[in-house]
């Protein structure tokens, strides 16, 4: 007999489940690498497990697919699992094939002090801690940042997790920057396991609330004038929302970062100054990086006093991902963006819009913007002083002319809270926030018209700026 | 016949989704001229009570209540048996606030006799009820957050002040201690207005301040030069003047009575004044306005209201400063003092493992140390699992064994119920993602809105069915009381709505829109009628759709 309201819709399948058994002994770790063609399906049989720091339910099945992770026993714990193909998966080639192997050497013991110190900051000031996590290239700092985001929530705190790494959409799609408050546990079976924000129905997990920010390019290299500018715009919305949310101020902020393997490039210096500056960090935290631990300490010498600077060792765990493996990833979450995960289908909409009348603008590559600089006639700089506002604008966006297939065919379109008005947006396009982000599948070039995604079903908000990004992708 | 009047008593108790006097009375009216369908007028009611969204069920009892206390027999008899479980089933999912009036309500039914000069409900029951309340700690006093953590800092003010005392006695240290505890008693028992509130706020951070430089350099001379927190020294002198009294009561609160028998002291004392309780705030700020540490702009017309304004002490408190040493000791006070006060056992054992890791991470070095070579203990590790034992075996998530925890672990229970409840009904949870917040709303969002412990249940809340097509023509929005900000945006296609102003409902009112459905009574976010009745059009379109291709599939 089944009880009204609990039947879970999922049919585990017992025998399956107890053909392979893992146990993971006392603060061991599960390494395992799925492929995107697997589903791998699995249930905590016994003892305490958990992924980055989110604790797994027991006896409930749960799946995972194209991923590289660890499954940590904080107690002797035991699980099932088995692998079905996933028939939809479009990438045959070039995929891995699954694997594991159990360590016991793993740098949990060092978070779970670092997690105990943070506590005891949000007791010692009025204000939560600002950490900033750095390090090199798969060196862990995301895995860490959902680690201390999710004991944080476990000691009752709900701090805000900010991604200012553009390669990965963190509650949002690549090429974006976010900050949301923590307030819930990740969903570890949604991709890159953050899970779902707001939607117009019910999900089975509490979603989660991001502001999200333009950026348009997956490296922050691309354009960094514009990367930083967001980046300093998000920490301006991230600090007036503690001063305006104690509970979240109690609780502090966790920055994740792009990689940055030393100071040598002055570039990256400027960059970690900013996010210090803005975000008013007061803690630092290094991933096994000695020498980047050197050069921050002696950067941030005169301010010894209000930073600590915190080294932590590299996790045996973390493996190199490959350009391809990074890229199915990223469309896989823009496909989740659109269709969310399978706990929580979502429905989008298609509709065909007329490209007339669209204020359509683009991302600006800093290289592209030189070397059109370069060309400029001499003595061009008159002309630059006369029309200040938008040339402001010039080396962040700029308008997309002759929109068409060429240029918007399978790609993503921002759309951006600001309203267009017949004036150039100037600074206010830099400083709006994204609303959200639809799919372009198709121009009819002859007609004039796109076939475009939208995340709800509804109107089009044709009146806002849409900002075109480099970020291709294919339904 | 009677068929008809029960669906149509089932329509318009559907309507009663808010707090109105006119459906409720129509309600008992229709009640009171029925009896012969009075059982089944109350499984309706009780059904309804049951069934509606969290923060509707109130005004279901509420009619209820009405129509025992007006027509009394025989709803009263048909209801006796389960007014307990009606009353606390509506309990559980109230906020304080809520909650209160509730109690209020229990004790209308205590007084309440029937025409018939019965009481309202048997004694047992409500007998049974009043210990229900009484253990979950009600009537509460509800004081806002930013109050309550005015009051945690006041409480790990007062160890240090004990401890100054005990070590260096002065009659200036003494008297601040005596205003602390008074603030802190005034602060637990009333709600003080904003402004009060940060000017205490600020005041308090600068004793702190003081107090923790003073302590690290003893000596006069080396005082730093003077911080604002000296400069409303001479004012908390006055406002001690007004609180000695109590001092040598034993901390009692001053009654007039006793007065005359402490006051013994020479007679050239002019008697204290007696000063209720709110008057030590107001003295309190009045002291700060006088110091400059608050600004207060008024017009110079009589009866204006004045702005007052904080202004900032130019050197902040800073506990990384040089005196870390001194600071840490202190966390320490503060920290063991602390954890004694009305604090849940959880947050006591945290408070106890961090303790022992302020000790270990003094300075720069020691911290290093700690985070590399520390080996967690199980009392630190159980922080994080078995210190919080009732893990949700759907989720994973876990709560502390204490009434708050296992409050919330019921509503938990309840929400996955009514989500896979939801989720297994056909077609019953076709959902999309929603467009993001602007920086505007989303520094204004408070995240407890999401989660299933959130007493408007908002986000769980279905459109009803028969909302699917809206009619255009009457329908608006009235602005929400509190809001100043007239313009709003249709959530669907962005579009700006300027609220006009309705004679007939005396109201600002945004035309041709509804409230997004599932949304709070005060929530700002509104739809074009149109825009609905089109994106709701598209969406069964499409659920058509996706069942045909189900169908293609099997
Ligand atoms: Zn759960
Ligand atoms: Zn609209």
């Amino acid at each position: 007999m089944s009880l009204p309201g609990f039947e879970s819709g999922i049919i585990i399948d017992e025998q399956q489940i107890q053909k392979h058994i893992i146990t993971i002994p006392i603060g061991s770790e599960w390494r395992i690498e799925i492929p995107f063609k697997s589903f791998f399906k699995f249930k905590v049989i016994s003892g305490i497990a958990e992924i980055n720091g989110t604790e797994l339910p027991n006896n409930t099945e749960l799946q995972l697919s194209g991923t590289k992770l660890a499954i940590y026993s904080p107690k002797t714990s035991q699980i099932g699992y088995f692998l079905v193909d996933n028939k939809d998966s479009i990438y045959d080639n070039g995929d891995n094939e699954f694997s594991e192997y159990l360590s016991n050497e793993t740098n949990m013991s060092s978070i779970i002090n670092l997690s105990m110190f943070i506590e005891s900051r949000r007791q010692l000031n009025k204000s939560g801690p600002r950490i900033l996590i750095v390090g090199g290239k798969f060196s862990g700092k995301s895995s860490l940042a959902k680690i201390l985001s999710s004991y944080s929530l476990k000691l009752n705190n709900s701090p805000i997790l900010v991604n200012l790494n553009p390669r990965d959409g963190v509650f949002s799609l690549p090429g974006s920057l976010t900050a949301t408050p923590i307030s819930d546990s990740f969903d570890i079976e949604a991709f890159n396991g953050y899970g779902l924000t707001t939607t117009t129905g019910t999900s089975r997990q509490n979603p989660k609330q991001p502001i999200v920010k333009n950026y348009g390019f997956t490296n922050y290299k691309d354009n960094l004038d514009l990367y930083k500018y967001q980046v300093s715009r998000l920490a301006v919305s991230v600090l007036s929302r503690l001063e305006n949310d104690p509970s979240v101020n109690k609780s502090g902020i966790i920055i994740d970062t792009p990689p940055i393997n030393n100071l040598k490039n002055k570039d990256d210096v400027s960059l970690i100054e900013t996010i210090i500056t803005d975000f008013q960090i007061d803690i630092v935290v290094v991933i096994g990086n000695e020498k980047l631990t050197l050069d921050l300490k002696n950067k941030f010498k005169h301010k010894k006093d209000s930073i600590n600077i915190i080294k932590i060792n590299k996790s045996q765990g973390c493996v190199e991902l490959s350009d391809r493996f990074i890229r199915m990833a990223q469309e896989q979450s823009i496909k989740e963006y659109f269709h969310g995960t399978y706990k929580n289908r979502l429905s989008p909409f298609k509709i065909d819009i007329d490209l007339e009348g669209l204020k359509l603008y683009k991302f600006v590559l800093t290289k592209d913007f030189l070397s059109t600089m370069s060309f400029l006639p001499a003595g061009d700089e008159e002309t630059e002083n006369t029309n200040n506002e938008e040339n402001i604008l010039d080396k962040y966006y700029q308008i997309l002319e002759d929109p068409s297939s060429s240029n918007l065919e399978n790609s993503l379109i921002t759309i951006t809270h600001l309203e267009a008005t017949n004036n150039s947006p100037g600074k206010d396009l830099l400083d709006t926030s994204v609303l959200g982000f639809v799919h372009i599948s198709k121009v009819d070039d002859e007609k004039k018209k796109i076939k475009v995604l939208l995340p709800f079903p509804g109107v089009f908000p044709k009146n806002n700026y849409l900002i075109s990004t480099n970020i291709g992708y294919s339904e | 016949m009677s068929n008809d009047l029960i669906r149509q008593y089932e329509t318009k108790l559907n309507q009663l989704t808010f707090n109105s006097r006119p459906i409720i009375d129509e309600l008992t009216i229709v009640a009171k001229d029925n009896p012969i369908i009075a059982d089944q007028i109350v499984d309706l009611i009780k059904n309804r009570i049951y069934k509606a969204v969290p923060d509707q069920k109130l005004f279901i009892l509420y009619l209820l209540d009405s129509i025992c206390k007006t027509v009394g027999n025989p709803y009263n008899i048909f209801i006796a048996d389960e007014v307990y479980d009606l009353y606390t089933h509506v309990f559980q999912f109230l906020n304080d606030t809520l909650r209160n009036k509730m109690v209020n309500l229990l004790n209308t039914w205590k007084e309440m006799k029937t025409i018939s000069n019965d009481p309202l409900f048997p004694e047992e029951e409500l007998a049974k009820i009043e210990e229900f309340i009484k253990k979950a700690g009600y009537p509460k006093n509800i004081i806002p957050e930013a109050q309550q953590l005015l009051i945690n800092d006041i409480t790990q003010i007062i160890p240090i002040f004990e401890n100054k005392i005990k070590t260096n006695p002065t009659p200036k240290l003494q008297e601040r201690y005596t205003a602390l505890g008074q603030l802190k008693t005034m602060l637990s028992n009333q709600v003080i207005t904003p402004a009060e509130l940060a000017a205490v706020q600020n005041h308090l951070h600068n004793i702190k301040q003081q107090e923790l430089r003073n302590s690290n350099t003893p000596t006069p001379a080396a005082t730093p030069a003077p911080t604002p927190a000296q400069v409303t020294q001479p004012p908390i002198q006055v406002q001690v003047a007004q609180v000695v009294e109590p001092q040598r009561q034993a901390s009692l609160p001053p009654k007039p009575q006793s007065r005359p028998q402490t006051n013994s002291g020479p007679p050239s004392l002019p008697p204290v004044p007696q000063i209720p309780k709110i008057n030590i705030a107001i003295g309190l700020f009045n002291d700060l306005l006088l110091s400059g540490l608050v600004k207060k702009d008024q017009e110079p017309i009589p009866g204006s209201k004045p702005t007052y304004s904080l202004v900032f002490p130019e050197t902040k408190y800073s506990p990384m400063s040089n005196n870390e040493e001194v600071s840490i000791s202190q966390l320490e006070d503060i920290l063991l003092a602390s954890s004694g006060v009305a604090r849940s056992e959880y947050e006591k054992l945290k408070f106890g493992e961090i303790l022992t890791i302020s000790k270990k991470t003094k300075t720069n070095d020691q911290l290093q140390q700690f985070i590399n070579s520390n080996k967690p203990s199980s009392s630190m590790i159980n922080l994080l699992y078995e210190d919080k034992p009732k893990k949700c075996p759907t989720c994973g998530k876990r709560f502390t064994d204490d009434t708050d925890g296992l409050t919330k672990h019921r509503l938990h229970f309840d929400w996955h119920f009514r989500i896979n409840k939801k989720i297994s009904t056909k077609g019953g949870n076709i959902q999309s993602r929603n467009w993001y917040l602007d920086d505007y709303d989303w520094v204004h969002f408070k995240d407890e809105n999401l989660l299933e412990f959130s007493t408007t249940e908002t986000i769980m809340a279905t459109p009803e069915v028969e909302m699917n097509v809206t009619q255009p023509g009457s329908q608006y929005v009235v602005v929400p009381p509190n809001d100043t900000n007239m313009i709003n945006r249709c959530v669907i296609c962005r579009e700006q709505v300027k609220a006009t102003y309705n004679d007939e409902v005396g109201e600002w009112c945004w035309l041709d829109c509804i409230r997004v459905p599932g949304e709070p009574k005060n929530s700002r976010k509104i739809v074009h009628i149109s825009c609905f009745n089109e994106s709701n059009k598209k969406r069964s379109a499409e659920t058509e759709l996706n069942t045909n291709v189900k169908r293609e599939k099997l």
